[in-house]
């Protein structure tokens, strides 16, 4: 099991990393404010680990203080290198510290990236041990609950694509506006903007049924769009005013939801596709966008994938076999041959998207449909990662998307994990920041009697 | 690789004892120096959190040892005239390229532009 925890984690984290490395220099991928605090109230002269350091976003952060980045990237550690930070390679399952060498040690969106608990638990003992007595660890992970929507599973995959080029907002608005409405089934573009709204306060989608929008209210829905789902992940201050006005506007239109049908299957996979060209639009979003919030913002996919319920009759419309699934990490490679719909695209435009293999997606997301709703839920236990490694190349969605796995956490979990398996760590605060879980946990004397 | 850096570096090597794989023994085939600006408060908090003995080591590998003594002078906090040799050779002088040797195993990890690859394979991890 753990030579299939392992080779999952090369598949779907290290080696989409690796690609997806060059671009990381976007202006999406800032720091988080409370991590950079964090940093900044550190003791001059301390020594600071960041492990899983990414292309070190956070070894700039005070000067008084001697950081030490690594990572299991190449490229990424290059990338840090070049901007002169004293950066590694290794695996922070293998730290080539000594022990309790270091006053504070980082671990920022790194550990939800493991496949299994025990990993897990195993590297924050390995940075636990690297850290001196008295000195705190910091470590920040993607949350399940998100403050608009829910992961329906722990296990997640998670597209990722390169931002596409900037446009000028107004440019981009008008222009996609217009291709939308040019569409041919222009009323099919205005029902999946509306139901990707309403997807954003739940995990349903539905339509917006009977509702004529004129060019100009898509325009300023769409941009409240996307400004709401920037809001939910971005490290941007939510005090802003300007920002807040957006927001209070946006959570004052009424939306409807209708029950689902079996149509909106249809324009359910169609609404990714819509709502990347969306997301499009708005330059400041994307310029802001964090790494959690382009791939947060992604997660309406997953809930509509595993929505059970309303498929039940176009799944025996189809005469699907009803029968038990295969053991449930079969799953996560039926998800990553389905077309998750993710927030940033290539420069295909709607149109294109709205072609894409409609009827072979259609019969995929209803396999997924019944086997989410039959399996044992990819719940953290021992067996979540027994898997067949039968395709080693990192699973790709149609548009050419690299999937990421993610443990997303419950609430609880990460202190959870520490209180139980980590006796040498004491939480000492732990918070939910954006979407994540955050603890930070100070080093103590375990004595053995 | 700046020598305050390589001070936390051991090899985890299976099979290696505990302690045995510190310090590495560096074989530099390019040392760079540069400019760093000198602080004196952040050295002298440095200097209890290295392993002064591997620190030397170190710094006479790459033939920067100067006059650096065995012993930590006592009160050496106020002593600008050390805590400058000290900071010379904490941060100012990098390994590029070269070799990290564990002293126990033998094993040896890679350092390329400035970055030591410290990855074990499947066998050597514990």
């Amino acid at each position: 099991m753990e030579k299939e925890a392992s080779q999952l984690e090369k598949d779907h984290v290290h080696r989409v990393y690796e690609k997806i490395a060059p671009h990381f220099r976007d202006a999406r991928y800032k720091a988080w404010p409370k991590v950079q605090q964090f940093l900044s109230d550190q003791e001059p002269g301390s020594l600071i680990a960041d492990i899983g350091c990414g292309n070190g976003k956070y070894l700039h952060i005070n000067s008084q203080t001697y950081k030490l980045g690594c990572d299991y990237c190449f490229p990424l550690v290059e990338s840090a290198r070049n901007d002169g930070h004293e950066v590694m390679v290794c695996h922070s399952l293998y730290l080539p510290y000594r022990n309790e060498c270091f006053d504070v040690v980082l671990s920022i969106a790194v550990i939800h990236h493991f496949s299994t608990k025990e990993r897990r638990v195993r590297a924050i003992k390995e940075m636990a041990r690297t850290l001196r007595v008295g000195g705190q660890m910091m470590i920040y992970v993607w949350a399940m609950e998100q403050k608009r929507r829910k992961f329906e599973k722990q296990d997640v995959f998670v597209p990722w694509n390169p931002s596409p080029p900037s446009w000028t907002l107004s440019n981009t608005c008008s222009r996609g506006i217009q291709k939308s409405i040019n569409q041919k089934d222009k009323r099919l573009a205005m029902d999946q903007h509306s139901a990707k709204l309403a997807g954003t306060s739940k995990a349903r989608s539905s339509s917006f049924v009977g509702e004529k929008e004129t060019t100009h209210n898509l325009f300023e829905k769409s941009l409240r769009w996307s400004l709401f789902s920037r809001s939910l992940d971005s490290v941007l201050d939510l005090s802003n005013q300007w920002h807040q006005r957006e927001l209070n506007t946006f959570s004052n239109c009424n939306i409807q939801l209708d029950e689902l049908n079996t149509g909106k299957l249809f324009e359910q996979i169609r609404q990714g596709g819509f709502m990347k060209h969306i997301s499009n639009l708005s330059l400041r979003c994307r310029q802001n966008f964090e790494d959690n919030a382009s791939e947060v913002a992604v997660e309406p996919g997953s809930p509509m994938i595993f929505h059970p319920v309303p498929f039940k009759s176009c799944y025996s419309e189809l005469g699907q076999d009803t029968k038990q699934p295969p053991m449930s990490p079969a799953i996560i490679y039926d998800c990553s041959r389905v077309c998750l719909p993710d927030l940033l695209s290539h420069q295909k435009d709607v149109k294109q998207q709205l072609k894409i293999d409609y009827h072979s997606k259609q019969s995929a997301f209803r396999k997924l449909q019944n086997r989410s709703r039959t399996d044992s839920s990819l719940q953290d236990t021992d067996n979540d990662c027994s898997m067949a490694t039968r395709n080693k190349q990192p699973q790709r969605s149609p548009n050419g998307a690299c999937l990421r796995y993610y443990h997303v956490f419950k609430e609880g979990e990460l202190v959870e994990l520490i209180e139980h398996h980590v006796p040498e760590l004491h939480v000492i605060h732990s918070y939910f920041d954006h979407a994540n879980w955050c603890v930070i946990a100070e080093k103590i004397h375990v004595w053995k009697i | 690789m700046k020598l305050l850096t390589h001070n936390m570096l051991t090899s985890h090597v299976r099979g290696v004892r505990p302690g045995g794989g510190f310090p590495l023994r560096i074989q530099a085939t390019e040392v760079k120096v540069n400019n760093v600006d000198f602080n004196q408060e952040f050295v002298a908090r440095m200097i209890p959190k290295v392993e002064w003995g591997a620190l030397l080591e170190a710094a006479e590998s790459l033939g920067h040892l100067s006059d650096l003594p065995h012993q930590l002078p006592p009160e050496y906090e106020n002593n600008e005239d050390f805590l400058r040799k000290v900071h010379h050779v904490l941060l100012e002088v990098e390994v590029m390229e070269g070799i990290l040797k564990c002293p126990d195993s033998g094993r040896e990890f890679p350092i390329t532009k400035g970055i030591p690859n410290m990855l074990l394979s499947e066998e050597e991890e514990t």
